[in-house]
């Protein structure tokens, strides 16, 4: 075929001249207005801004809402939607064998911080080199709402309890435990969150993202009319128990560094949002911890880049591994001469 | 009194972190060295130092390699448990005793040979006394039984490799025990020795280092491991021949190792290398196992190539963690949750640990499949001799990996899960090839990969898989058959048990009965199990545990007409298996049957 129609406008392409739908996934399933699509939607744009070739992502995931959310994005990319709360060890035995993947993991708060926690405190110990992004919205949103591991002290439902256990940090968690990029950011940051994603894609080493997530189907605050809790109680008068409210996405925030903004969610409740210093120094582990520790006492989420040490060893420095990654090795490689076999039976038999 | 040659059981009781296990070990090494067919198991207790051990030794020119019924020689070194051991001796027993033990030996039916152990040994080297003392009684035997004094040096040499010093003490202890006893005893039991010529090309090993050298001549990639008793032996020597034998010219290892926080991340790293293309194995026991099913599952409805190797333990729960059992075998079989069937190798003998060690890893990337090696504690962690290892005949496996982009484009209508050839095993594309690339998932999937609920996709999935591993059977490890012309009985066993049953048969024929043998190698069965279920008509099903769990599996996949001429002979108290218990029993249910 000669002729092209025209176009009105031409294909943007990227460093390596691929269009943004090189990029793209199918179809999301999760709730119209769900954070974990904006997060979706943040990591085609900065993958193909970033020019990494589409077919050498790894997309991992665990299981809940978010980790669904491979399927939505990077469609040239092989991925694994493994077990729930168990991605880090399977990204560590494909990473182990082969090196030359970027692992991209997507997981959930009750994935990451419950069940799967010692898994993701483990591959930050063995400086794992992947990004790791949380989609955190404090509660199970697959399995209709529970309290996450990372809900706040006083998270209140009118009818229930109110969550009375201290919430479970990640990013201080991380921090403690040397992990080399640890950042937090919003859903609705696409900006903010963006240029972190690009930077942890470009980290040499487990760069975990604690990315607050709004469900907006599970929010905590009963209260709330517009909340599921809400149309549960009225499903009398609606004859639908299980109707999912449509929400629009939410708009764009950004914050300017050093300052903070009042965000209202979807079902009323708000969260402050307060972007780190821009004299923060993210090598300062303390000052990092410090700044985490002042935004809980003041109820704000501190969001940045909070903590990278870009020269620590990787698991492959320690493994003793070669360069080439040990798919890449021909059998011959792999197994051992048969004059190899008779030399260790001869020394068996004391010959 | 008659001379009783090469036909006994010894029994050393001594406590554990003594360091008795290298001296029993120069025993075991030194008559094998006169080519005398000799098998050692090490009774240990699940603590390092204190609790009681004993190691026994079956000393047979039949060849026979379990513990017998009843000890001939006992030597006692363990306060703790002198008065039992002492106790269950038959008259006529021979008691080496160490005096300072100062303990009573009251025995007056028995043959009484009292050595002062630690003394002798504090002349040598105070501070090591307690452990130089267990080589004095290996001094001790070797003169009582007539022991080669070259087949002793040459097993403290070859025990200590290398380091002078230990050697020099060792040789010293052991000369101080022989003199003593040539001097101060005199000989009034019947048992001796006597050299069978050169062992040839025989030697020992343990199962563990032989699964571990197959592996590693399997080509493993990536090993992932959390430390359990009695595995934690293979995924070491895995390690320990890294160096030598699966390194590149710049000195770096062609396998990753990596000790995992537990059995769920090993399990996960595993099906993660088998994911992104690689070779990843696990070596654990039952407990390991248990936490590991989730894992399995997805192996296998993802249809991911990974390896695990179960050295079976005494269960249920921690059960007694340092004897021996075959009760993994079902879990392993049906292990995770919803229908699954998995592919199980078991090996019988050090040599098969061995073929199997390589094999695994062709059958699983062949089929795409979870695969088990299942061993046991006697097999993995006790000595047995070996003829030697065969170098793999076939060239490594790799399954149906689509590598070539040509290759892939020449395929019409490509899915990962599409059962093109028939025989139920689709094709693959590795991560990082951009070919065909799916997000692979343990939730329901359609034959391109995509997730899908539909009833009619989900039925066609779990049939495919089925005749995927039904497909497998006579792929795996045939049966190895030992019949007997007049076939009326057959007993089908599998694993260590081999190392048993040829005194178990020796034993039901001493009463005029003769029995054929059929050695299950592999699950799914073989079709031959069958056949020789067929031609038998009575089949006994074998096994070290209680439930019968072979058994178990035979009833449900043997055709109807076979099913009720198979009978099980199930037990286990955690020993070792001693022949007579279960050729008692064999004859027992024979009986039964025959009414
Ligand atoms: C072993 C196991 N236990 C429980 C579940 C059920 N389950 C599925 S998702 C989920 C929680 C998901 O929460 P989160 O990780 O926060 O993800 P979200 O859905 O909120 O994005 C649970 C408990 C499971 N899949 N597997
Ligand atoms: S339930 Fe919550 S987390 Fe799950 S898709 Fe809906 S909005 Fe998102
Ligand atoms: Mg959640």
């Amino acid at each position: 075929m000669s002729e092209t129609p025209a176009r009105s406008q031409p294909i943007k392409l990227n460093i390596i001249d691929q269009p943004l739908d090189a990029y793209t996934g199918g179809p999301s399933s999760l709730c119209p207005g769900c954070g974990h699509d904006q997060i979706s939607s943040v990591i085609i744009s900065a993958a193909w801004e970033n020019g990494v070739e589409p077919h050498r992502i790894a997309k991992m995931s665990g299981i809940g809402c978010s980790s669904k959310t491979p399927a939505y994005y990077l469609g040239q990319a092989h991925g694994f939607n493994t077990v729930h709360g168990r991605m880090p060890s399977v990204t560590t035995g494909a990473a182990a064998v082969n090196r030359d993947l970027l692992y991209l993991g997507v997981s959930g708060d009750g994935d990451s911080a419950s069940i799967g926690i010692g898994q993701l405190i483990h591959a930050i110990r063995r400086n794992l080199d992947m990004v790791y992004i949380v989609e955190n919205n404090g509660v199970y949103g697959l399995t209709k709402g529970q309290y996450s591991a990372t809900a706040e002290i006083g998270s209140k439902k009118k009818k229930g309890k109110a969550n009375e256990q201290p919430p479970i940090d990640l990013c201080a968690l991380a921090i403690n435990l040397g992990c080399t990029f640890v950042a937090r950011s919003f859903s609705g940051s696409k900006k903010q969150l963006n240029a972190l994603l690009k930077a942890a894609m470009s980290h040499r080493g487990f760069a975990l993202i604690d990315v607050i997530s709004p469900c907006v189907t599970f929010n905590n605050n009963d209260e709330s009319f517009r909340s599921y809790g809400y149309v549960k109680e009225n499903e009398v008068t609606l004859h639908m128990a299980d109707y999912i409210p449509q929400r629009v996405p939410m708009e764009e925030i950004e914050v300017p560094e050093g300052h903070y903004r009042d965000i209202t969610l979807h079902d009323g409740s708000v969260i402050r949002l307060e972007t780190i210093d821009a004299d923060h120094d993210p090598s300062d582990a303390v000052a990092a911890l410090a700044a985490l520790h002042k935004a809980a006492d003041d109820d704000h989420h501190v969001t940045g880049l909070l903590y990278f040490d870009p020269d620590m060893p990787i698991m492959h420095d320690n493994l003793g591994l070669p360069e080439a990654s040990l798919i890449d090795l021909p059998a011959d490689a792999l197994r051992p001469s048969e004059a190899a076999l008779d030399a260790v039976v001869a020394r068996f038999r004391g010959a | 009194m008659t001379t009783i040659v090469n036909d006994f059981t010894l029994n050393i009781a001594t406590a554990n972190g003594t360091g008795s296990q290298s001296a029993n070990l120069i025993l075991l090494q030194s008559l094998f060295n006169m080519g005398i067919e000799v098998s050692g198991k090490n009774l240990f207790p699940s603590n390092i130092s204190g609790l009681p051990t004993w190691y026994i030794v079956r000393v047979s020119d039949a060849g026979y390699q379990a513990p017998g019924d009843r000890t001939h020689i006992q030597v006692l070194m363990n306060p703790d448990t002198w008065a039992e051991d002492l106790a269950d001796l038959q008259p006529g027993s021979v008691v080496i005793w160490n005096t300072d033990a100062k303990m009573v030996m009251d025995r007056v039916d028995v043959v009484s040979y009292p050595v002062p152990m630690t003394t002798m040994a504090r002349t040598l080297n105070p501070k090591l006394a307690r452990m130089v003392a267990n080589v004095i009684y290996v001094g001790v035997i070797a003169e009582m039984l007539g022991i080669e004094d070259d087949a002793i040096l040459a097993a403290i040499a070859g025990q200590f490799k290398g380091k002078a010093s230990a050697i020099d003490l060792n040789t010293q202890a052991y000369r101080l025990g022989r003199t003593f006893a040539n001097e101060e005893l005199t000989k009034a039991d019947p048992y001796a020795v006597e050299a069978r010529g050169n062992p040839g090309g025989r030697f020992f090993i343990e199962g563990n280092e032989a699964a571990a050298l197959g592996a590693i001549f399997g080509g493993v990639q990536m090993l992932a491991w959390y430390p359990i008793t009695p595995s934690s032996s293979l995924a070491e020597g895995v390690i320990n021949y890294i160096p030598k034998l699966r390194t590149n010219e710049h000195g770096e290892a062609t396998c990753a190792v990596i000790q995992a926080e537990d059995e769920l991340a090993a399990a996960g790293m595993v099906v993660g290398a088998g994911w992104a293309g690689a070779r990843g194995m696990t070596a654990t026991s039952g407990p390991g196992i248990s936490l590991m099913q989730e894992f399995i599952g997805l192996a296998y409805f993802a249809e991911i190539p990974s390896v695990f190797w179960d050295v079976n333990r005494v269960g249920p729960s921690t059960g007694l963690p340092t004897r021996t059992q075959q009760s993994d075998l079902q879990m392993l079989y049906e292990g995770s949750h919803g229908d699954t069937q998995h592919i199980v190798l078991i090996p019988g003998t050090v040599e098969e640990c061995f073929e199997f060690g390589w094999r695994a890893f062709d059958v699983s990337e062949r089929f795409q499949t979870p695969v088990f090696g299942l061993s046991d504690l006697d097999l993995g962690m006790n000595r047995w001799t070996c003829e030697g290892f065969t170098y793999p005949d076939v060239p490594m496996d790799r399954g149906k990996v689509i590598r070539d982009r040509d290759v892939f484009e020449a395929m019409e209508d490509f899915g990962r899960y599409r059962d093109v050839d028939g025989d139920g095993i689709p094709y693959r594309t590795l991560p990082g090839s951009g070919m065909a690339p799916i997000l692979s998932r343990g939730t329901g999937h359609d034959p391109s990969g995509k997730y899908s609920e539909k009833s009619h996709v989900y039925l066609d999935l779990m049939q495919r898989l089925r005749r995927k591993i039904d497909g497998a059977r006579p792929h795996l490890p045939a049966p190895i058959l030992r019949e007997e012309e007049e076939c009326d009985v057959g007993i089908v066993y599998f694993g260590s048990m081999e190392n048993s049953i040829q005194e178990i048969d020796d034993i039901i024929e001493s009463g005029g009965r003769k029995v054929s043998q059929c050695r299950v190698r592999s699950l799914p069965l073989h079709p031959e199990v069958e056949d020789f279920c067929a031609r038998h008509k009575t089949v006994i099903v074998l096994e070290i545990n209680r439930d019968g769990q072979l058994w178990g599996i035979m009833r449900r996949e043997l055709p109807n007409h076979l099913v009720d001429r198979v009978h099980s002979v199930a037990y286990s108290d955690g020993m070792p298996p001693r022949a007579s218990v279960y050729a008692e029993r064999i004859i027992a249910t024979i009986e039964e049957v025959e009414g």
